[in-house]
């Protein structure tokens, strides 16, 4: 599904060097490391926003190292969530359709679906400006997954929520996974990954320290944050 | 904080208040000093409706036209590093720098019929000196680092994250542009705009030297006082600030009530 190969990125005096590994579809992939460890970069240079200076990105046997962003349908819900401020709910969600040329009967059809499915359709009229951290979460992810993304990228999804939101958006994510969403997912909290987790990268200094499902990591920790994993 | 008056907040409070009173002053003097009579005659003077008339167009048509050049330069330069950018900026605001009737002399270089661009414009039957063609570049010139520096601000103040979860989204730059970019900096590109418009309209030093006919309003306001005096020149200038002053409480009225974000 994802071969990121030989990757090297560099952020102002920050690089990470010769970074490899890959993402089965359907898998539960996590990259667990501290803040500044180079996580969201690489997610970024997936997602097309960081420039890579050497290296490939593969996605169902597609090159996509070159491919414009726009071009290369991996789904990437930001920290921050990135919420168009100026557009409704039903807007937001329905933006990845519209792109396409998709008529609006059809775009209303499938927002409203998504919207049922994660609980958000009594808010589709509002402006994100109005909606709380839960129904923020929600719909940047309703956004994402209206466009089939062959993969999702999640950047830290859950560090804003309060633990009760947080149990919700878990279980969620669960769900997608289960219902066979390749995901990819950077975090700092060691305290989600591993009831979720098919396979977790340990991340440390822009380098892959550690590499194995959550079992092979917490049986052999080869750092303090490998040794904190719950599974 | 302390809101009781002190000695300090006295003092700026009077140095302050002489500024205004050096603002609102001619204002009030244009108004008390100007009769009815005069302002009723004048109004039907067909050359002064004529040249108010012609004065609002003109600067509409500058900031318009222009801005379809300036809101791209500024989208560039709020998202670009480039070797000379620094260069661009100060060319930008060259026209606020330079005397505007020495502007006037350089466009006048650059469109007279003789110049490679006037001749050029002349080919197709567009001619600049004398015209509302030239009223328009003139304008444009001395009025659009307004613009380009409300636009450009605008643009750097957007979250860079909103337009790369845009592109994620499956949107090109050009969608990311007309949907989330402009619509998040349309606020400061219409303040701009305004700004333009206003600056272009008040515009006299460029103007008079590139086309002192068609006169435009100010143009007309120095004729008149040069050939009849104080007595001919007031009354045009305080229907032109009325009406100046109008024109931009009402397009900041409709602007306001058209794109306020719901």
């Amino acid at each position: 599904m994802l071969y990121v190969k030989n990757l090297n990125l560099q952020a102002g005096d920050f690089k990470v060097p010769d970074t490899s590994f890959d993402v089965k579809k359907g898998e539960y992939y996590f990259l667990l490391g501290e803040s500044g460890s180079g996580k969201s970069l690489i997610l970024e240079a997936i997602a097309g926003i960081q420039k890579i200076k050497s290296g490939e990105v593969w996605v169902n046997n597609l090159n996509i190292t070159h491919l414009p962003m726009h071009q290369r349908r991996v789904g990437l819900v930001f920290q921050s969530l990135a919420l168009f401020p100026h557009l409704t709910v039903m807007d937001n969600i329905a933006f990845p359709l519209q792109r396409r040329g998709i008529k609006w009967p059809q775009v209303e059809k499938e927002v409203v679906q998504m919207a049922q499915r994660l609980s958000i359709a009594h808010v589709l009229k509002r402006k994100p400006g109005t909606l709380s951290g839960g129904e923020h979460q929600r719909v940047a992810l309703a956004r994402t997954l209206i466009m089939k993304p062959d993969m999702l990228l999640l950047d830290e999804p859950l560090s804003s929520l309060d633990i009760l939101l947080k149990e919700e958006m878990v279980e969620l994510l669960r769900e997608l996974h289960q219902q066979g969403q390749t995901i990819l997912h950077v975090t700092h909290d060691y305290r989600v990954v591993g009831s979720l987790a098919n396979r977790i990268s340990i991340i440390q200094k822009g380098i892959l320290l550690q590499t194995g499902t959550p079992q092979e990591i917490a049986s052999n920790p080869k750092c303090k944050l490998a040794s904190r994993l719950v599974v | 904080m302390n809101h009781r008056l002190n000695r300090f907040s006295i003092l700026f409070m009077l140095a302050g208040g002489l500024v205004l009173l050096f603002v609102i002053a001619p204002l009030v003097g244009l108004f008390l000093q100007t009769s009815g009579v005069s302002i009723v005659k004048t109004l039907h003077d067909h050359e002064v409706t004529h040249s108010i008339l012609l004065t609002l167009t003109t600067a509409m048509g500058a900031t318009l036209i222009f801005s379809l050049g300036i809101i791209p330069l500024a989208w560039l330069m709020a998202h670009h590093q480039f070797r000379g950018k620094r260069i661009i900026h100060g060319l930008i605001d060259l026209p606020v720098v330079i005397p505007h009737t020495a502007a006037g002399i350089a466009l006048l270089s650059v469109f007279s019929d003789q110049s490679l661009l006037g001749s050029g414009a002349s080919f197709f039957g567009l001619s600049f000196v004398g015209t509302s063609a030239g009223i328009v570049i003139a304008m444009a010139f001395v009025s659009l680092p307004f613009l380009f520096n409300a636009a450009r601000d605008s643009f750097e103040s957007i979250d860079k994250r909103l337009e790369h979860a845009a592109m994620n989204l499956g949107a090109s730059q050009m969608q990311t542009f007309f949907r989330v970019s402009l619509p998040l900096a349309k606020n400061g590109i219409i303040s701009g705009m305004i700004m333009m418009f206003a600056r272009g309209m008040s515009e006299f030093g460029a103007v008079v030297i590139i086309a002192y006919y068609p006169m435009i309003t100010p143009v007309m306001i120095f004729d008149r006082f040069a050939s009849f005096g104080l007595e001919a020149s007031r009354p045009i200038a305080l229907i032109f600030i009325v009406i100046a002053l109008a024109v931009f409480v009402l397009i900041r009225l409709i602007t306001r009530k058209s794109f306020a974000v719901r």
